[in-house]
């Protein structure tokens, strides 16, 4: 294990470059630019904003802070997985030519999907600062939620990445089943409409816990719930592991499958 | 017995290595459930069938043989690209391939950025990519075309960038396929140099040719794989006579 490690760190080099290619390749010949990365989750809240609260007559307070703490970190979710299984397929033609540690390239995207959340998390902050919440003392658990996430995604994209050079099908698998998680996570709604006998299905859910974290800090403004924070981390850093394992066996075959 | 071991830098043994050729690859799911029902729609292509060989560390091999031997599989394998079906594969030391050069260059880049990328490709850091800038530049004698977009060159200016940053990443073990058909005579002829250089500082090397007047300046051992089998290995002056003699 500590190998593996070691290999990255050898390797730090391409990492970073791989990373930075990532974040401004995202937006590279668009006119905006980087202005994208507020103007797209800002115009997300719009829509979600008219749907949920001013036709379905949604009666939480406001709502576009509300659906703001739970939509920026579910596109960084989702974005992450659903460019991590195409990552593979996309370097293909590097990956018959050279070597170099294959988990460069999951690790890349879900860093440069962390990279873009920070800066979305200037739109949160500037929700709750005009929307007159203004900013907690809990924000210093920011950073743990955002552990959690970061190394929950990594196992899922070492294990999705992986697997998707052998079935192609799971991108599209992929597209569907985060659209299952974005209804069973509460973002447009909040945990307490969901009836009891159903309230299990939440708790399934390993986004469902990190969006009440960002939504305790930033919405609720209270004490998140670190115990389940610290349990996710301590999950993910397993998932990581296992996750790990099937990269690693799968991979020998990626030139060959490619 | 351990001390003895730490003397090769690759120790290859008993290597297997086969392919699945497909007439019709299934990639999504539904073709691999409808395959499951059609019969004989791959084939299995044996490539290498139990290669034994160690190198030591500061020797210069060549592998020959005709097309289809297994040269290029039996070195892409030490590249780690692809894994063997059985047997084990051991490197010891900075690995460096000269197999596809140029792999990760980016046309809309400027020659010194994509020094950078295909550097950082061969896990050099940014530092060492730095020292190292001016000697690849040189080497490449691109000169003033250095910080011209890489689309914009000719391909024989593509090649003497790549062959520049590969030569240059100061590895201990270099592979090495076909390089001398790179650039014009003159460009070769310092590659050629190059080797030797490379050769007295005690790299271990592997080349993969045909041709035989390189293998002969060259390498002082030569293993002659034939149809995924070594068929002779030892001294370069006795393999490449019998070689060239079958052959002809």
């Amino acid at each position: 294990m500590t190998s593996v490690f070691k290999n990255l760190y050898n390797y730090r080099e391409l990492l970073k470059t791989n990373i930075k290619k990532e974040v401004r390749g995202k937006y590279k010949n668009s006119f905006l630019g980087v202005l994208w990365s507020f103007l797209n989750p800002l115009l997300q809240i719009v829509v979600y904003a008219i749907v949920f609260q001013l036709i379905l007559k949604n009666p939480q307070e406001n709502y576009a802070i509300f659906i703001c703490c739970g939509l920026i970190p579910w596109t960084y979710f989702s974005s992450a997985i659903s460019r991590s299984a195409f990552t593979m397929v996309e370097n293909g033609n590097i990956l018959k030519k050279v070597y170099f540690p294959r988990e460069i390239l999951p690790i890349s995207i879900v860093t440069s999907e962390t990279v873009n959340f920070l800066i979305s998390t200037v739109i949160i902050l500037g929700f709750v600062i005009f929307g007159g919440l203004g900013i907690s003392k809990y924000i210093i658990f920011y950073p743990l939620v955002l552990l959690a996430q970061y190394l929950l995604l990594i196992a899922i994209s070492f294990i999705v990445s992986s697997i998707s050079v052998y079935i192609r099908d799971l991108q599209h698998l992929i597209g569907v089943a985060l659209q299952l998680l974005f209804y069973a996570a509460p973002i447009v709604y909040s945990p307490e409409v969901i009836p009891p006998e159903y309230q299990w299905i939440l708790t399934l859910n390993p986004m469902a816990y990190i969006i009440n974290g960002y939504r305790d800090i930033f919405y609720y403004q209270t004490m998140p719930d670190i115990t389940s924070i610290i349990g996710l981390i301590a999950i993910s850093i397993v998932l990581c592991v296992i996750g790990y394992m099937i990269f690693n066996k799968l991979q020998k075959g990626f030139a060959e499958e490619l | 017995m351990k001390e003895e071991q730490e003397e090769y830098s690759i120790i290859i043994k008993d290597v297997y290595k086969s392919f699945n050729v497909y007439y019709d690859k299934a990639n999504t799911i539904k073709e691999k459930i409808l395959f499951l029902f059609s019969r004989n729609k791959k084939e299995k292509r044996t490539v290498l069938e139990g290669i034994n060989a160690k190198i030591k560390r500061g020797e210069v091999v060549a592998l020959i043989g005709t097309n289809g031997s297994g040269k290029s599989t039996l070195l892409k394998l030490l590249t780690k690209i692809i894994y063997p079906n059985k047997g084990t594969i051991e490197t010891r030391g900075k690995l460096t391939s000269l197999l596809e050069l140029g792999a990760g260059f980016h046309p809309d880049f400027s020659g010194r950025e994509n020094i950078y990328f295909n550097a950082s490709i061969f896990g050099l850091t940014k530092k060492e990519i730095d020292r190292r800038l001016d000697d690849i530049i040189e080497f490449s004698e691109l000169g003033k075309f250095i910080d011209n977009p890489v689309r914009t060159y000719s391909s024989g200016m593509y090649m003497r960038l790549a062959f520049s940053v590969a030569i240059n990443v100061d590895a201990d073990i270099l592979l090495i396929d076909e390089i001398l058909s790179v650039g014009d005579e003159h460009f070769q002829n310092k590659c050629f140099e190059k080797m030797l250089e490379l050769k007295g500082e005690g790299k271990t090397m592997v080349f993969v040719t045909h041709s035989m007047g390189a293998v002969e300046r060259l390498c002082d051992r030569t293993i002659w794989l034939s149809n995924g089998k070594i068929k002779l290995d030892g001294k370069t002056k006795e393999v490449v006579p019998k070689y060239i003699a079958e052959t002809r």
